[in-house]
């Protein structure tokens, strides 16, 4: 039942983000004077949407979907209930989370099937060189970014009981990540890696389960604050 | 099976320098209706977060049920219906759909109740929470409560910004509840009237600590404010002389047991006792929580 009044409480703000997946794409392509520009940049106008696309979404998602009892004054109806305060953490974060993945599908499926039309593939770029090494990864980074932002943000927003100061302090921290980062490369010439990117020498696939796993610590440790929340 | 509903034992809370609950120990019979009385800041509400495991208690412990408050919260809540102090709930939700969402969590939940209360409230069930009334607000959390058909229903404050006729069904149907299923009703109020007219057993609090602690038909028989003029008179405090207020060379008692035998006292001392009222809970309420 808290799923759905989790998805009760998103489902408009999802319609409009499932409306903003599904758009850029046939508009670059209206806007294209019969596909010339597609056939140019195509793919990596879709590249570039989808990953822009994704990790706004996934911003304004977790600021929406974590605890709005919090902001709404709700939690002393909501804690009193027979369910330990893990499951509500995770359940909201599940359904926005799904909703997210969807987002993600249908950005992704939309573009593909315009450029389809236009016979580019999201994979090859306009001299017709393969991008195959190349383009997989940007949309896989993306996502993972996405999912990074996604959970720290709404742990943020959890742990902070308020979804704006969430937002805010997810954005700001990193924003700060990067900042030190930069910091850190100028004066010891070390390169930190930031999410998503490869860690070290390790592999590409096991650098983003890390990423991954880091994200999902993120929601263990807004459960475990919440848990000892006193209302 | 335990026969104490909500038993706390030297419960206190402490926020910073200030003592909002010290050294409670509370005994809530199971199948009572308990009104639980208190100024505002007495540490009431602290005390059911407490309770309920919601806030954790700086010492002492609780049981609700037979349960530890804190340890066993999910169990506690399965068994528990609670209406908070805040009557807030999602505001874009109808009633029918606060129904719906609720209905899920209680194997034990009625919609029979929920028709019942709707009827008898006259509840608007279409509406969305945030366009109703401050009374029907409170209506519909009273409603979600009693549809639990909980063991122990925990009310804090329940008719707040109920009209008298609504707050009059209400606590007819709480009385009913309790007959009929033998639930443990525990209540608080500022409404001594209402409480004195379902209540069997009531705890006063004042400044965090219980007063007291006795049946309301106790409170009714022995409570007594004795006026006595003479010299000599005790002026003294003791467990049985709650307050002495001494005006010139007469004194007013208020004695919360054998008021007779403490009369008879006086008497044999020399003393003219001049008066002997019983008191209803409101003046026995006021007694106890004057200030000096």
């Amino acid at each position: 039942m808290y799923a759905w009044k989790c998805w009760r409480d998103t489902r408009w703000f999802f319609v409009v983000f499932l409306g903003i997946a599904a758009l850029p794409m046939p508009l670059t392509a209206f806007a294209s004077h019969g596909g010339t520009a597609i056939l140019d940049a195509g793919s990596l106008a879709c590249q570039n949407s989808f990953v822009m696309l994704v990790s706004a979404v996934a911003y304004a998602l977790a600021t929406i979907c974590a605890i709005q009892e919090f902001t709404e004054k709700t939690a002393h109806f909501l804690f009193t209930k027979p369910r330990s305060r893990g499951y509500f953490v995770w359940v909201s974060w599940a359904v926005g989370f799904t909703e997210l993945l969807i987002f993600a599908a249908v950005n992704l499926l939309v573009g593909w099937r315009v450029l389809a039309h236009y016979g580019v593939s999201a994979f090859t770029n306009a001299t017709g060189q393969s991008w195959s090494a190349v383009s997989p990864r940007n949309f896989a980074e993306g996502a993972v970014y996405a999912c990074f932002a996604y959970a720290l943000t709404f742990a943020l927003a959890a742990i902070l009981r308020n979804g704006l100061w969430g937002l805010g302090a997810s954005l700001g921290l990193m924003a700060g990540m990067i900042g030190v980062a930069a910091g850190i490369q100028m004066r010891w010439k070390i390169d930190l890696p930031l999410p998503p990117q490869q860690i070290g020498h390790l592999p590409l696939a096991f650098s983003e389960c890390i990423w991954l796993t880091l994200a999902l610590l993120f929601i263990f440790a807004a459960q475990l604050v919440l848990e000892r929340y006193e209302l | 099976m335990s026969e104490t509903a909500i038993a706390t034992t030297n419960l206190t809370k402490t926020y910073g320098d200030i003592r909002a609950v010290s050294e409670l120990n509370l005994c809530v019979p199971r199948r009572a209706i308990y009104g639980f009385l208190g100024r505002n800041g007495a540490g009431k509400s602290t005390t059911i977060k407490m309770v309920l495991g919601l806030a954790q208690p700086t010492s002492g412990s609780a049981r609700v049920l037979g349960m530890e408050a804190g340890k066993e919260r999910v169990a506690i809540f399965e068994r528990t219906a609670f209406v908070s102090e805040k009557k807030t709930l999602y505001p874009l939700l109808t009633a029918a759909e606060l129904v719906r969402f609720s209905r899920g969590f209680y194997p034990t939940w009625s919609d029979e109740a929920v028709q019942k209360c709707a009827r008898r409230l006259e509840i608007p069930m279409k509406q969305r929470f945030d366009k109703l009334s401050n009374g029907n607000r409170t209506k519909v959390f009273l409603m979600l409560a009693l549809s639990q058909r909980a063991d122990l229903l925990i009310l804090d404050e329940p008719t707040t910004a109920l009209d008298p006729v609504t707050a009059e069904e209400f606590l007819r149907m709480l009385a009913e509840d309790a007959l009929d299923r033998g639930s443990t009703i525990f209540f608080s109020s500022h409404q001594l009237e209402e409480l004195e007219r379902i209540a069997e057993y009531v705890g006063v609090m004042d400044h965090g600590k219980l007063l007291l602690q006795a049946r309301l038909d106790d409170i009714k028989n022995d409570f007594r404010l004795i006026t006595a003029s003479g010299s000599g008179l005790p002026v003294e405090k003791t467990p049985q002389i709650v307050s002495v207020e001494v005006d010139g060379d007469s004194c007013r008692y208020f004695v919360t047991n054998d008021a007779e035998g403490f009369a008879t006292e006086l008497k044999r001392n020399g003393a003219t006792v001049t008066e002997s009222i019983p008191l209803s809970l409101r003046e026995s309420f006021l007694q106890l929580v004057r200030k000096e």
